[in-house]
């Protein structure tokens, strides 16, 4: 009887064991295969799950920064540089948003979750230059 | 509850709120937001080893709340709850299925736990899916840290003097 508990309870933590290594191994499988797209991004700028803001990265000629004024007068200072963007200052308590430095392409977004602002970017669908947008369609 | 029991678990909080303060000296691991050493989880999985489910929700509960009090703030204390509940109750499930034996996969159970449950938090706060896209990070972030502390808690059970358990 015994041996038999023992029995089921090693199958038990096999089982646990290999859910594990399949999770781990799935996840990173996903980022190795995820899109990883360079070009033209654009940064969407979410507080409280709503949309405030979008920019371009691609058409930003000069630096520049602005705040986010959240709800109770939180702010993050986000910067944005040509191609990229980023909280450079934050009220926040742990300024893990500010440590996150710089986002460059879609794969991690930016987020500050006690000022509940999340920064997002987005590859745009770049069309090859042979299928452009035509200048001008009559009917 | 009995007076020794009361205190016995008392030091067991103050020495998981001495570890979490020791942690939350640490720079975080990597500047994923929710990623971190988890070490407190070291006592609980000692509780959950020695004592009951409950003494562990118990312990856990106070810490939280006095590590909330005096190093947090409201948002860190809701993030806290919901990731330390349901890892609570996913270390109970796997313990009681591995009937205490393997303290290290409990651990990582328990890790995984945590994020799933703090990133669930995170979503319903933002409202934006994006945050989705720190799980592939987290969830094998959550397996090995948990791992870590599970290793941490078998080693601390061998040589914690069981006089007073």
């Amino acid at each position: 009887m015994r041996t038999c508990s023992e029995k089921n309870t090693r199958t038990a933590a096999l089982a646990i064991a290999v859910l594990l290594v399949l999770i781990t191994a799935s996840c990173l499988l996903y980022l190795l295969l995820t899109d990883r797209r360079q070009g033209a991004c654009t940064a969407e700028i979410y507080q409280n799950g709503r949309l405030i803001r979008v920019i371009p990265l691609d058409q930003v000629q000069k630096a520049y920064s602005f705040d986010v004024v959240g709800q109770g007068g939180c702010i993050n200072r986000i910067e944005v540089r040509p191609g990229k963007i980023g909280v450079i200052w934050a009220d926040c308590p742990d300024r893990l948003c500010v440590e996150q430095g710089f986002a460059e392409s879609p794969v991690i977004p930016i987020t500050c979750l006690p000022n509940r602002l999340v920064i997002r970017l987005k590859v745009e669908d770049a069309l090859p230059a042979d299928t452009a947008v035509p200048d001008a369609v009559t009917y | 509850m009995q007076t020794k029991k009361l205190t016995v678990l008392a030091l067991y909080a103050t020495l998981s709120l001495a570890v979490y303060a020791v942690e939350s000296a640490l720079p975080p691991p990597a500047p994923i937001p929710g990623l971190k050493l988890g070490l407190a989880n070291i006592i609980t999985l000692i509780l959950l080893r020695r004592y009951t489910c409950r003494d562990a929700a118990l312990v856990l509960t106070a810490r939280i709340l006095l590590s909330a009090l005096l190093f947090g703030q409201a948002m860190s204390l809701l993030y806290s709850l919901a990731g330390g509940i349901l890892s609570l109750l996913f270390m109970y499930s796997a313990d009681r299925l591995l009937r205490k034996k393997y303290l290290l996969l409990t651990g990582a159970v328990g890790g995984l736990a945590h994020n799933i449950g703090q990133l669930s938090l995170a979503l319903a706060v933002t409202a934006t899916p994006g945050v989705l896209a720190y799980l592939p990070f987290l969830l094998p972030g959550g397996i090995v840290t948990g791992l870590f502390t599970g290793l941490c808690a078998r080693l601390a059970d061998k040589y914690l003097p069981r006089k007073h358990a």
